[in-house]
C-alpha cells in the first residue's frame, strides 16, 4: 500500500500523542516532578533567605533545582520508548505503522510537543515561587534576561527527554536505561567535573541556562552549549533511528 | 530454607544482578581513587584536612550496585510477560509456590541481605587496595568497626530500596530517588540546610557509621555534610529504624494487596 509521507504523518503524530496521553507512567511522572520541583524550590528558596551575605539571584534560586528537575525528563524520555517493549505493544504499533523511521521520528517530535510545555511551566514556576519569596530582598533581573534563561531551561530540558528517549530506543528495557543515564547524570558527571570536557551532553546543556553574566568562568556561551548539547541529541536519535529500523523488533 | 535457596537462585539468573555486582564492585573503587588522586596532591602538599575519609568516601558514594540489586529482586517479580504469551507476571508463580507470603517476603529479604553483605565485602576488597595503590605510603589504616559500618550501611541501603520497590511494585521510582539521592547532590545534603531533622534521614545517618572517626570530631551543629552529628551506633540504629520501619510497612501491604499490579 502506498501512502504519501505527508498524509502518513498526522495519523501517526496523533497516535502517538494518544499513547503519551493515555499512560499513566507518563502522567504521574510529570506530576511527581511537578510538585517535587517546587518543593525543592522552596527549599532552596529558604536557604537562599537565611544566606544573609551578598545578594540573592531570584533566576539562580529559582532555577536552582534544574539538577533534581532533569531526572523527571529523563525518566520521561525513557518512559516515552520503552513503554513498547513491555508487553509486546511494539508489535501492534509496527503492525499498524510500518514505516519504522517514520514512527519513531513522530514519536520524538510527539514527545517534544509534550516536554516543551511541560518543561516551561516547571522552570517558570520554580522562578516565579522564587521570585514571590525573595521579593525585594533579590537582585532585579531585567525581563529579557528571564526570558532567554527560562528558553535555555526548556530547551535543556526537551533536548534532555529526547536524549533519553532515544537511549531508551537503543537499550529497549526501562531498567538499565534508568541505571545508564541517572548514573550518568547524577554520579559519573559530577565526580569527574574535573576531568571530562565540557562538552558532554549535560555540561554543554547546563550552559543553556546559565545567566552568563554570573560568572566569568563560563566556557561555553549559551548558543554555544545548545549548539554541542543539540548535537548529541541528534546524534543519538540518529543512531537510534538506525538500529531501530535494522533490528528485529 | 528452600524458599531462601530458591530466591538465591532466582537471583543469580537475573541478568540485571551481574550488572549491579559488577557496579557493586567497582563504582566505590572508582569513586575512592579518584578522590585519592585529587587528595594525594594536598597530603603531599600538607594541607590534607580529608584524610581520615580516603576510601570510606568511595563505599559511601558507590552503593549504586546494592541500589540495583534490592530494587531488581522485587521488581523483577512483578515485569508483565508480552500479552502473547499470557501476560502473566512471576509473582503469581512464586506465591503458588511459596503461598505464604511472610515466608516469600523473608526469603527474599534474606536472599538480598546475603548477596549485599557478601558485595559489600567484595567492594571493601577493590576499595581499599585501590586506594592503597594511589595513596602508598599515606594511606591511613582502616578499622575493622568502620568497615563493619559501611557492610551495615550498604545492606540497609539495599534493604531499602528493596521495601520501596516492594510498595511500587515497579522498579522505576525506587531506582530514581536512590540513585539520585546516593549521589553527591543528595536531598539530605540540600535539606540539612533547612531543618537539623535532615540528619535523621537514612541516608545521612546511615554516613554516620562508618565516614566519620572520633578523632575528626567536628563541633557539631555547625551542620556541613561532612561532619558528624551522630555517634556512629546511633547512626546505625537510626537507619535500622526507618529500615525496619518500611519493611514492617511493606510486609503488611504486601500481606493484604491482591497480587496483581
Amino acid at each position: 500500500m502506498r501512502i504519501s509521507s505527508g498524509r502518513r504523518i498526522t495519523p501517526i503524530l496523533g497516535a502517538e500523542l494518544d499513547k503519551f496521553r493515555t499512560l499513566p507512567l507518563i502522567r504521574l511522572t510529570l506530576t511527581v516532578t511537578f510538585i517535587l520541583n517546587i518543593a525543592l524550590t522552596a527549599a532552596f528558596t529558604s536557604v537562599s533567605l537565611q544566606e544573609t551575605t551578598g545578594t540573592q539571584n531570584t533566576l539562580n534560586t529559582g532555577l536552582a533545582s534544574m539538577g533534581y528537575l532533569q531526572a523527571g525528563f529523563i525518566i520521561l524520555g525513557i518512559l516515552a520508548t520503552c513503554s513498547e517493549y513491555t508487553g509486546g505493544q511494539i508489535r501492534t504499533t509496527l503492525t499498524a505503522m510500518p514505516w519504522r523511521g517514520v514512527q519513531i521520528s513522530a514519536k520524538m517530535l510527539a514527545l517534544a510537543m509534550i516536554t516543551i510545555p511541560a518543561a516551561f511551566i516547571m522552570a517558570a514556576s520554580g522562578v516565579l515561587y522564587a521570585f514571590i519569596m525573595l521579593g525585594d530582598t533579590a537582585l532585579m533581573t531585567e525581563i529579557g534576561t528571564v526570558i532567554q534563561t527560562l528558553a535555555g531551561a526548556t530547551g535543556y530540558l526537551t533536548l534532555t527527554a529526547l536524549l533519553s528517549a532515544a537511549v531508551g530506543a537503543i537499550l529497549r528495557r526501562t531498567t538499565p536505561a534508568v541505571v545508564v543515564l541517572l548514573g550518568y547524570y547524577f554520579i559519573v558527571s559530577p565526580l569527574t567535573r574535573d576531568w571530562l570536557p565540557g562538552y558532554l551532553p549535560d555540561k554543554a546543556g547546563y550552559y543553556m541556562y546559565t545567566p552568563p553574566s554570573v560568572d566569568a568562568g563560563n566556557i561555553l556561551t549559551p548558543m554555544e552549549g545548545t549548539g554541542v548539547a543539540m548535537l548529541w541529541t541528534l546524534s543519538l536519535m540518529a543512531a537510534a533511528i538506525l538500529l531501530y529500523r535494522r533490528r528485529d523488533a | 530454607m528452600r524458599a531462601f535457596q530458591a530466591e538465591l537462585s532466582k537471583l543469580f539468573s537475573l541478568p540485571g544482578i551481574w550488572l549491579a555486582v559488577l557496579i557493586g564492585a567497582v563504582a566505590p573503587a572508582v569513586i575512592a581513587a579518584l578522590d585519592a588522586i585529587a587528595e594525594k596532591e594536598a597530603i603531599i602538599a600538607g594541607v590534607s584536612t580529608r584524610l581520615p575519609e580516603m576510601g570510606y568516601s568511595g563505599l559511601g558514594l558507590g552503593v549504586q550496585g546494592v541500589i540495583i540489586l534490592g530494587v531488581l529482586a522485587v521488581s523483577s517479580e512483578y515485569v508483565a510477560e508480552s500479552s502473547e504469551t499470557g501476560g502473566g507476571q512471576q509473582m503469581t508463580t512464586s506465591l503458588t509456590a511459596v503461598s505464604s507470603r511472610l515466608h516469600f517476603l523473608l526469603a527474599k529479604a534474606g536472599a538480598v541481605t546475603v548477596i549485599s553483605i557478601l558485595l559489600s565485602m567484595v567492594a571493601i576488597l577493590t576499595t581499599v587496595s585501590a586506594t592503597h595503590l594511589i595513596l602508598g605510603e599515606y594511606t591511613p589504616a582502616f578499622e575493622g568497626s568502620r568497615l563493619a559500618g559501611a557492610v551495615c550501611y550498604w545492606t540497609f541501603t539495599a534493604l531499602l530500596a528493596f521495601g520501596m520497590t516492594l510498595l511500587t511494585r515497579n522498579g522505576i521510582i525506587p531506582l530514581a530517588v536512590l540513585i539520585i539521592n546516593s549521589s553527591v547532590v543528595s536531598f539530605s545534603v540540600l535539606l540539612h540546610k533547612v531543618t537539623k531533622l535532615a540528619f535523621y534521614l537514612p541516608d545521612r545517618a546511615g554516613f554516620e557509621m562508618f565516614m566519620f572517626t572520633s578523632g575528626s570530631a567536628h563541633t557539631p551543629g555547625t551542620g556541613s555534610l561532612f561532619e558528624s552529628y551522630l555517634t556512629p551506633l546511633t547512626g546505625g540504629l537510626v537507619m535500622f529504624a526507618w529500615v525496619a520501619v518500611l519493611l514492617m510497612l511493606a510486609a503488611i501491604v504486601f500481606r493484604r494487596r491482591d497480587v496483581a499490579a
